[in-house]
């Protein structure tokens, strides 16, 4: 008889160290790649000081991505960068160009996170990775500092919720809408140290941005990492997703076509509610663009609605493409001159003001809706002011109207 | 003997060190701490202090700002009925004690009480009333007694850290 089946992330740890590994166990282990990025960053280097700026022993791949506040926006910000470009060099890190794009997105779209990989980095949305079928968990400075140091760090293999999709996503509904409505479900700890799995049922398919926007909010539900089936031969697929008889902790349906476009209010990313119980709730910003929903299919969402309209008086609208390549694009297919005649502002690629860090932080009351991922108390700026996060849709309908509403009305 | 800070559930990371100063030094991140819902916070807390929380602390971002700025000022044990994966993993990494506990309500703000973390033990002052708590086992507990990662990773790789040489 052969041995129970395992759960994808079991594989993954059982590949990473050589052992038979299951949930609960606790083990070291080398991830494949490491991405540490400009907020962390300089923090991770006063911990390598700390440990005797010893010779880097991990053999992975390590990556600096310089996404958070780029450009600089003081002298402080340009020095961080500066300070790990300077450690870079003399260890024989690769730098990412800065411009070059938000790292979750990036490192997807330059093919180096893929399939089946397991990868950690100095941000929470590291789980964004699992949009393209690979493992991501987000590790403090500290941790990471030690992993080059040593060559290991330590988990525990995760237990794993499987989420079976059925069904076809309604117009005007995203992957965004999918991931706020099963936030809603389970809470913003219903996946809490555990790995968030899905599966394709009943002909649901979904294309690499649409997982983008559910793997990125997963750890908004608590998950240590995720995993969406990536466009891969279903051999491919069958090797690396969970076995039909693996140890599942929990199961859930999700019916696509159920699902209508929600909104999580202020302050927290489970505070779902649908358009229509938020009508008329009047903004002054909107924000499309982060690591998750600054890709071309959220600009042409955006751009749809903007196309015939304007932003109205009095509203702020920020465009954010998540990677130099994706802005080229949008510019090629005069998405960009959309925005620009419809009176919104195009931004280079940045975290910005998604994490209230610079390029549109919100001031005093001011309320915004983002396709972004938190909204918690002063997440983008004022502890006064208010997020409400939807899809790129009612977002760019908000703008239009200066007020939440259903997108349908301004199409 | 410290005082009781009482937070309530999903205590997150952007208010306990927000966004728009982590690009600063510790020492100016740390005077932001709570302020969304606690301006006074970083004023009023000092050495010895215990924060007593929900469900979910330290929620969001893998900031690892958060565990330091709150050891910074002072507090030198966290006890929540459940904490964020990240917020745990840093907590422990940075030397910081933390423990679950099963109700948050028994302590109330401004408590005073000491701290046995051999024992997983909080004793209240005024009435001597103990609160068992849960501190990270194994492997995380040899972490958390050597101080944090820094040391044991010191240790594991055979050397001694600077300030013990």
């Amino acid at each position: 008889m052969r041995s129970q089946g395992k759960s994808a992330i079991e594989k993954v740890f059982s590949r990473l160290t050589s052992k038979d590994a299951h949930s609960g166990d606790f083990v070291w282990a080398s991830p494949d790649m490491v991405y540490v990025h400009d907020v962390l960053g300089p923090m991770m280097l006063d911990s390598y000081r700390k440990l005797g700026n010893p010779p880097v022993k991990y053999r992975g791949r390590t990556l600096f991505v310089y996404d958070h506040i780029f450009p600089p926006k003081d002298s402080a910000s340009a020095n961080n960068i500066l300070s790990m470009k300077e450690f870079a060099s003399l260890n024989g890190i690769e730098s990412i160009p800065a411009g070059d794009g938000i790292e979750h997105t990036l490192l997807i779209e330059r093919g180096d996170i893929t399939p089946g990989m397991f990868v950690v980095g100095s941000d929470s949305h590291t789980v964004t990775a699992g949009a393209n079928g690979a493992f991501g968990a987000g590790l403090g400075s500290t941790d990471l500092a030690c992993l080059l140091a040593s060559g290991e760090t330590w988990f525990m293999v995760p237990e794993t919720i499987l989420f079976r999709l059925q069904g076809k996503l309604n117009r005007f509904v995203t992957g965004k809408d999918v991931i706020l409505n099963i936030i809603s479900r389970i809470g913003v700890d219903g996946a809490n140290y555990r790995c968030m799995e899905f599966r394709n049922d009943g002909g649901a398919h979904l294309g690499l941005d649409e997982r983008l926007a559910i793997a990125n909010m997963t750890v908004e539900a608590g998950a240590k990492t995720c995993f969406l089936p990536p466009d891969v031969s279903h051999e491919k697929l069958t090797e690396i997703q969970s076995d039909e008889d693996a140890r599942i902790s929990e199961e859930l349906s999700v019916d696509l076509s159920s699902i209508e476009p929600e909104i999580a209010a202020p302050y927290s990313p489970g505070n779902v509610k649908h358009v229509s119980d938020l009508q008329g709730t009047e903004v002054n910003q909107v924000y499309i663009g982060n690591c998750a929903n600054g890709t071309l299919t959220d600009l042409k969402e955006a751009a749809e609605i903007l196309k015939h309209n304007h932003v109205r008086d009095g509203v702020t609208m920020i465009v954010v493409p998540a990677t130099r390549n994706i802005y080229s694009k949008a510019l090629d297919l005069g998405l960009i001159k959309i925005f620009l005649d419809s009176g919104a502002v195009v931004s280079p690629p940045t975290c910005g003001a998604c994490a209230g860090l610079h390029m549109g932080v919100l001031g005093h009351d001011q309320v915004c809706v983002s396709n972004t991922n938190r909204n918690f108390r002063g997440r983008m700026g004022d502890p006064t002011s208010k997020v409400y996060l939807a899809n790129s849709y009612v977002a760019a309908a908000a703008a239009v109207e200066g007020k939440i509403v259903n997108p349908q009305e301004v199409f | 003997m410290g005082r009781i800070f009482v937070f309530g559930d999903d205590i997150d990371t952007d208010v306990i060190a927000p966004g728009g100063y982590l690009h600063l030094k510790i020492e100016d991140v740390k005077k932001h701490c709570m302020e969304a819902i606690y301006p006074d916070f970083w004023k009023e807390v000092s050495k010895g202090d215990v924060i007593i929380a929900g469900k979910n602390f330290g929620t969001g971002s893998s900031r690892e700002q958060a565990p330091v700025v709150l050891m910074e000022l002072g507090i030198s044990l966290i006890l929540a009925r459940s904490f964020a994966r990240i917020f745990f993993r840093n907590a422990v990494n940075v030397g910081l004690p933390i423990g679950t506990i099963a109700d948050p309500s028994e302590f109330k703000a401004g408590d005073i009480a000491e701290i046995d973390l051999e024992k997983g033990v909080l004793i209240r002052a005024a009435d001597h009333k103990e609160i068992n708590f849960k501190a990270p086992s194994g492997a995380l507990a040899d972490i958390l007694s050597e101080g944090g990662i820094i040391p044991y990773t010191l240790k594991k790789l055979g050397k001694l850290p600077d300030d013990k040489r």
